[in-house]
């Protein structure tokens, strides 16, 4: 009987990690294809029996793809947005996730329903009414907003702070408070407590938001459609001009998508651990 | 933030001694003052953060709903502030089956319908069968946790244009895969025709279910070890532990789970639109997709606001009787508390 048992667990053990297995081919084959693919020659990509390895290592794609298109400028584009976009909604998001973790104050479940609010909106509601204020500030007050750098970053960080205060506020809360009080009563301000003692301290957890609130930024493509064209095209609208009606350049677009993906899973592998926990720490805390 | 700084000086002198002192009524009266100083400063932390929400929010959205009054099209685009109100028009115009963008607008929100069931529940079976199988800790689960979560950290437009590499009809290796197994005979149209929506919600449940995988494996590991040795020594199986402890103790999680997933897929318009190239024909053109093509196409903003306000209007619902229903019991707060 007990050896029958060993056996079943045994079964079952092995039954797990072979579903594990076909798992871990469904979430990394898109992955592997699209590095495989961006060495591979024209003649390679468009057959039609291809091959599931590596069949060469046309290297050319990595050289070609800067010609076809602005492919630098669309890469300048996105990092300059996004970045400003991740430095702006992780001050501002701090602030507000700060005061949203230490203190009670009248009005905060209505904020706290706006930010989850935020959440259910569907971006084509906002477009129009943006793109109309965007004219109207540009007409009537003379900010040029439509393709400029930081019209599109107010946006981005507007959408990406409410994520934020989220994610932050997980962190902050587990900073015990008697820090900051300790730190107050050496003379710091306020103020001065949180950016000497909470923000160093909720560091990992800052770094964390950062990366979601760039991948948003990097992501975004609606808003982009419509409101940065020609100028300050970022990389999530230009990449998809590989894709032409005549001949699509499938090589050099995941040559160009590989050299998007790679330092962002570094980055991903490396800071891991607070990624991590930053995500699930809103909602699993009980 | 000058001013604020000035204003927390003042503060801490005030409040310095009284942190000791909270005995009395003299006590609780600095209490008292302190609450309101506190509260001060708790709001303008939180201004910069209320204040472009305000503008990017808010305004757009009450905006919206003017649109969605006005006949707002190509002829009054420049000066929008003329445009005639026209009541409910726009409202009854999409919601008749009998208009053919009343007609095309169920047919969307089908599509959505079809796209949100499946990529939810597609996503929340993955990454539930993935973090129990992860939960089981064995040499080389952690490796597996990280690969798991690649997909989601990738860029989104990268992956998508890389899946529409691979369900091309003729070179897709999808396709030859399936071809190769014996499973089809022809080559199947992922991308046009009514398989589409299929192509695009299995594309979804790829990348929503990581993140279920790792929000639920974070749920799984705060159950007390103890409630599983109580359901063995009262002779619970594997499959009795799971219906009886599992699943009971990990609905606060899946509760946000299934909502967060519900309220993005939605509103999800990156992934139909890269999946499908901008749309490829009714077929797999969500609600998000549809309204986008239609309003920014032929000019009809007034329409386009309407059904953008009835999908927000419908998401909103959803998630406050959910909220009610789910969180509150499970949280008693959520967010806000």
């Amino acid at each position: 009987m007990k050896m029958k048992d060993e056996h079943r667990d045994m079964l079952f053990d092995l039954l797990a990690k072979s579903v594990l297995v076909c798992i871990l081919i469904f979430a990394l084959f898109p992955i592997y294809w699209m590095v495989i693919t961006s060495f591979r020659t024209w003649s390679d990509v468009t057959q039609t029996d291809p091959s599931l390895l590596p069949t060469s290592f046309y290297y050319q794609n990595y050289l070609d793809m800067w010609d076809r298109f602005p492919l630098i400028d669309y890469f300048v584009n996105s990092l300059v947005i996004s970045l400003t976009t991740t430095a702006l909604a992780l001050f501002i998001g701090s602030l507000a996730a700060y005061a949203f973790s230490r203190y009670d104050f009248p009005g905060k479940q209505l904020f706290g329903g706006a930010i989850l609010g935020t959440q259910m909106i569907p971006g084509v509601l906002i477009l129009l009414p943006m793109y109309l204020l965007f004219v109207w500030v540009q007409t009537n007050v003379g900010i040029p907003l439509r393709n400029t750098y930081h019209g599109m970053i107010f946006v981005y960080t507007t959408f990406t702070v409410p994520f934020a205060i989220w994610m932050l506020r997980g962190f902050f809360d587990t900073i015990p408070a008697a820090l900051e009080d300790a730190a107050r009563i050496d003379g710091c301000t306020r103020f001065q407590a949180l950016i000497r003692i909470v923000f160093p301290l909720a560091a990992p957890g800052i770094a964390a938001t950062g990366m979601f609130v760039f991948i948003a930024a990097f992501n975004e493509v609606l808003f982009a459609s419509i409101l940065a064209s020609s100028d300050v095209t970022p990389f999530a609208i230009g990449i998809t001009r590989f894709e032409a009606r005549s001949q699509t350049f499938w090589g050099q677009m995941m040559a160009a998508s590989t050299v998007a993906t790679i330092p962002l899973l570094a980055l991903f592998i490396l800071f891991q651990r607070p990624i991590v926990e930053g995500l699930t720490s809103g909602s699993v805390k009980q | 933030m000058s001013e604020g700084s000035s204003d927390t000086t003042s503060g801490h002198a005030v409040g310095d001694p009284e942190s000791r002192d909270t005995h009395g009524v003299s006590g609780w009266i600095r209490q008292r003052t302190r609450l309101t100083e506190e509260n001060r400063y708790a709001y303008k932390l939180i201004l910069p953060a209320i204040a472009m929400m305000f503008i990017i929010h808010f305004v757009p959205i009450v905006w919206g709903f003017a649109i969605s009054f006005m006949e707002l099209d190509a002829l009054y685009i420049a000066r929008w502030t003329e445009a005639p109100f026209t009541g409910l028009s726009n409202y009854t115009r999409v919601l008749d089956p009998a208009t053919i963008v009343g007609q095309r607008y169920w047919f969307s929100l089908r599509q959505t319908l079809i796209f949100t069931v499946g990529s939810v529940g597609g996503a929340y079976v993955l990454g539930l069968i993935t973090a129990l199988i992860l939960n089981r800790g064995f040499r080389g689960s952690k490796v597996a946790r990280t690969l798991i979560l690649l997909p989601w950290i990738s860029p989104i437009v990268v992956v998508l244009l890389t899946w529409r590499m691979m369900l091309l009809s003729d070179t897709g290796i999808i396709n030859h895969l399936l071809q190769t197994a014996g499973i089809i005979d022809e080559p199947i149209l992922w991308l046009l025709g009514s398989k589409t929506i299929i192509s695009v919600t299995l594309t979804n449940v790829w990348i929503y279910f990581p993140w279920a995988t790792i929000m639920l494996f974070a749920g799984l590991k705060s159950i007390p070890n103890q409630l599983y040795e109580a359901a063995s020594i009262d002779g619970a199986g594997r499959w009795g532990k799971f219906r009886y402890v599992t699943l009971p103790q990990l609905k606060p999680v899946s509760a946000v789970v299934v909502l967060l997933m519900v309220l993005w897929s939605m509103i999800n318009f990156t992934v139909p639109f890269v999946l499908t190239g901008g749309g490829s024909g009714r077929h797999g053109e969500v609600l998000m997709l549809f309204i986008y093509n239609y309003a920014f196409q032929n000019y009809e903003f007034g329409l386009g606001a309407a059904m953008s306000v009835a999908l927000f209007l419908v998401a909103m619902v959803l998630a406050m009787v959910y909220y009610r229903k789910v969180i509150d019991d499970s949280f008693g707060g959520g967010i806000g508390g």
